[in-house]
């Protein structure tokens, strides 16, 4: 404490400071400014400015509260948008700052109008219908299930993952054959809550909380912290913290070339930072194959939900030293949690035509149960020729399109984003980068 | 005060347009560091990768009398790298190099920007210990960590980070570079430049490389826990075991209010019917740990300790320890306002300090959890208020004043590791007495004839 209190106090609320009203206050307050956070943040890692850190961005984000800087500050403007969201801050952080829950509210503010991404407007808006929804779906053969048992549980099937993925809903109920999976059910609103409508995904979450009532399970990290925030932590189950419950008994074993299959896991942020669930699929994996942990499997893969779309560039940097890990570490498959670090992955590794398979959990698991992963099943409208030999991991589409546009340097090459790698000179021994 | 264009567009020669910033939006994220209440923007933050252009940035601001600031990972709790005058901040964190480890020697050299934690765990690497170990370590820069002479919790029996620096490299505010001190343990050629500069808070010079000592890995490590019914018999312990001969690597302590919100807040299982926590520790050969842990337990036991628990493995120590790690951020969940203090009082009067504390608290209507570190009479203070009640933050502030008054009676001091800074400048003459801070003032002219490094701290 000191007598001679600065006068540019950026604490809100502090004596003579102003509000804007744009952040819950006491989500705010809780900052210490510690900085415990920045080795935890990939941003920071890849910029290492201040401003590009989570304690940097509260800064911000109080600047923003206080009137300090303008709401059309274009450093507010591009921190909104490169922070990942990934939440990596949250664990690490002393004090307990929600920080997710502070981004929410921050791009709520910052995207609006014409400021809100045009991508990630048009994504939220084709979600946000119910029919269009199931329409994504309907052509690809998820699970679905006709009635409704009103206390579940209920597979959640997702919006973009029932299009993109649909084995893995199949896989799910193969493993668990008691969850419903009603195909009308709409998107869980996760996406709008993190590209800068928070009201109308907290709106989509209770409305999904209604057409499913009981116990949910989703197959999905990112919608399952979302929902958990909605609809309370006890009516939401990851998939593999539902099947971990009742032991891993039966599993089955899942083998490569006469030897148990090696595996790797990618854990989902919002799964792992949100809902503290990252011992469960490590678990299942290891009581069906050999379980190999990656140096950097708690971190970010860079696709953060809309983020490998809005920022490509970045999203590549992010992924870069996780491409190399995975495969440095001689593995047959590496696991997702979440569709969006599985479409990531699938997009790297095919990029660098790696020979790591990428599958859902449920569809690792699945094979073991099954003695093997299927044959690839040719899918409805699917032409014959150079497409039906895309391995079955891959999604088509749309998305393949979108995974495919080119950039015009690709900072997702081999080696990129190790630090080695930019300057060029290895030095001698004793030489160590941190 | 905004700086000359003619000014920026040479910080950008410097160093590269890329590592400059200028823009309000990019600058407002430094205007603080982890102090809280204390804020004010750099017109520019500049980005140095070598000695070079740091000498080069130094010069052009003394030549244009412009503020300098240098700035590791803005982890210290004294407003030290708060840029109170604007100017230019120099962080250091592109020099983050670890250069080079010798066991031979036992010494480790580095850039200021490499964190405390990467320097431990390339030392580890190797079989040794880098000992000073401050709270912030994993993002803490020894860069900073020299500047500020950070302490932690293994001071009692390994010293702070004055005890490992041998050398450094350091650019003066007029551009000449020099090296002090160096790989030797025995050198009495001149002036200690090198303790001088440790703790200097960057109002001297900039460190731009350290060369520091290690010491071989202890082979192991164990705490054990030790409840009493109060605060005085806590401390009679710490006394006796002292006076056995055991100098242990862990003494640290939570007051009451501590102990019921690191309970309230983490579920440990401790004894909240207590009045006082400590916690010893040792590392070494297994066998004088085991001997050593054992007897400070039964000196505990002397004492009228409650209860004593001694780890029998290295998870349960950690979960002990774990009770001394989450005091601040059990305390800072209590309230919206955190103000974390440092004052340090000869071992003996630990426990009457904690008294004054507790007086002082009730008398403001404050709630001050201490805890800190029993072993070197380190006490950490910690007032959590409403950060929106202006009342309670001018009663906090006449409540430290009247806290420091009460360390420098004891004979202690108002600040034992987090430094002076701007926090605590106004306390310093308290503490150093007319004639000490007008040398102060003296060497502090005689490094920076023009006044631009860190205006507003230590000797301005």
């Amino acid at each position: 404490m000191s007598a001679e209190v600065s006068p540019g106090v950026d604490a809100p609320g502090a004596a003579g400071a102003a509000a804007r009203g744009i952040f819950p206050p006491e989500l705010l307050d809780r900052c210490i400014s510690c900085g415990f956070c920045l080795p935890a943040c990939p941003t920071y890692a890849l910029s290492k400015d201040e401003k590009s850190s989570p304690r940097g961005r509260i800064t911000l984000m109080r600047a923003l509260e206080t009137g300090v800087l303008e709401e059309d500050d274009p450093t507010l403007r591009e921190e909104s948008s490169f922070c990942l969201g990934c939440r990596a801050c949250e664990p690490v952080c002393p004090a307990g700052v929600q920080y997710g829950e502070l981004l929410e509210h921050w791009r709520s503010h910052q995207w609006q109008g014409r400021h809100r991404p045009p991508l990630a407007r048009v994504l939220t808006n084709v979600v946000v219908r119910n029919w269009l929804v199931r329409r994504l779906g309907t052509f690809r053969g998820h699970a679905r299930t006709a009635a409704t048992s009103p206390q579940g549980p209920h597979l959640m099937l997702g919006c973009f993952e029932r299009a993109l993925f649909p084995a893995v809903s199949r896989a799910a109920r193969r493993l668990r054959p008691e969850l419903d999976a009603p195909g009308n059910q709409g998107c869980c609103g996760a996406l709008h809550a993190h590209n800068g409508d928070l009201e109308l995904g907290r709106t989509m979450g209770r409305r999904l909380g209604e057409q499913l009532p009981g116990t949910i399970v989703t197959t999905a990290g990112g919608c399952a912290a979302h929902l958990a925030g909605v609809l309370g932590r006890d009516r939401v189950k990851e998939f593999s913290e539902y099947l971990a419950r009742d032991g891993s008994a039966s599993l089955g074993e899942l083998r490569v070339d006469g030897r148990r299959a090696r595996v790797a896991l990618q854990d989902s942020c919002h799964l792992r930072n949100g809902m503290d669930v990252w011992r469960e699929p490590r678990e299942l994996i290891a009581a069906v194959a050999d379980y190999v942990e990656l140096p950097g499997a708690a971190q970010c893969c860079g696709s953060a939900g809309t983020y490998s779309l809005l920022r490509p560039k970045d999203s590549r940097r992010v992924l870069a030293p996780k491409l190399d890990q995975i495969e440095a570490a001689g593995v047959d498959y590496v696991v997702a949690v979440n569709p969006g670090c599985q479409r990531q992955l699938v997009t790297g590794l095919r990029r660098r035509r790696s020979r790591v398979r990428v599958l859902h959990l449920t569809e690792l698991l699945a094979a073991a149960q099954d003695g093997g992963l299927p044959r690839r099943r040719l899918r409805l409208g699917a032409r014959p020729g150079r497409r039906a030999e895309v391995p079955a991991d891959e999604p088509a589409g749309l998305t393949a399109h979108l995974n495919d546009r080119p950039l015009p340097d690709d900072p997702g090459a081999a080696g990129a984003g190790r630090p080695d790698a930019l300057d060029g000179s290895a030095g001698p021994d004793e030489v160590h980068r941190s | 005060m905004a700086l000359d264009p003619g000014v920026l567009a040479e910080l950008e020669s410097i160093v590269g347009r890329e590592h400059v910033r200028h823009e309000q939006g990019e600058v407002a994220p430094y205007a603080r560091d982890a102090t809280p209440l204390f804020s004010s923007p750099p017109d520019a933050v500049v980005f140095p990768a070598r000695t070079a252009e740091v000498a080069a940035v130094l010069r052009l601001a003394t030549s244009h009398r412009v503020p300098v600031v240098p700035r590791g990972a803005g982890s210290n709790l004294c407003a030290a790298t708060v840029p109170l005058q604007g100017g230019i901040l120099l962080v250091l964190t592109r020099m983050d190099r670890v250069l080079e480890i010798s066991p031979a020697e036992l010494l480790v050299r580095a850039e200021p920007g490499a964190t405390t934690a990467t320097v431990a765990e390339a030392a580890a690497a190797k079989g040794l210990l880098f000992a000073p170990d401050p709270g912030s370590r994993t993002v803490s820069t020894v860069g900073g960590n020299v500047a500020t002479c950070a302490g932690g919790l293994r001071g009692l029996k390994y010293g702070v980070t004055r005890n490992y620096v041998l050398g450094l490299e350091v650019v003066l505010p007029t551009g000449e570079v020099i090296r002090t001190g160096g790989r030797l343990w025995k050198d009495v050629a001149g002036y200690d430049l090198t303790r001088l500069l440790t703790g200097s808070e960057g109002t001297l010079g900039v460190i731009t490389e350290v060369t520091l000592a290690l010491l071989p890995m202890p082979a192991t490590a164990s705490t054990g826990v030790a409840y009493f019914s109060s605060l005085a018999d806590a401390g009679r312990a710490v006394t006796q075991v002292l006076a056995h001969g055991v100098v242990p690597a862990t003494l640290e302590f939570l007051d009451r209010t501590c102990i019921g919100a690191v309970e309230d807040y983490a579920r440990l299982g401790l004894r909240t019917d207590a009045g006082a926590l400590l916690l010893f520790g040792d590392d070494g050969e297994p066998d004088a740990v085991e001997r050593n842990l054992t007897r400070m337990g039964e000196l505990c036991a002397d004492e009228g300790a409650l209860e004593v628990t001694v780890a029998k493995e290295v998870a349960e120590s950690e979960a002990l320890l774990a009770a001394r790690r989450c005091s601040l951020p059990a305390l800072s969940r209590l309230n919206t306002l955190t103000v974390l203090e440092d004052v340090t009082v000869p071992r003996p009067r630990l426990a009457e300090m904690v008294d004054r504390i507790e007086a002082v608290a009730a008398r403001h209507e404050l709630l001050i959890g201490t805890f800190g570190h029993a072993g070197d009479g380190n006490l950490h203070p910690t007032a959590v208020v409403d950060v929106r009640d202006p009342a309670a933050a001018e009663r906090t502030h006449a409540a430290f004043a009247e806290i420091f008054a009460a360390a420098l009676e004891l004979d202690g001091t108002i600040t034992g590791e987090h430094g002076v800074g701007a926090a605590k400048l106004p306390y310093l003459r308290d503490r150093l007495g007319d004639d000490q801070m007008a040398l102060t003032k003296r060497i502090k002219a005689a490094f920076d004839p023009a006044g631009i490094l860190n205006p507003g701290k230590t000797g301005s």
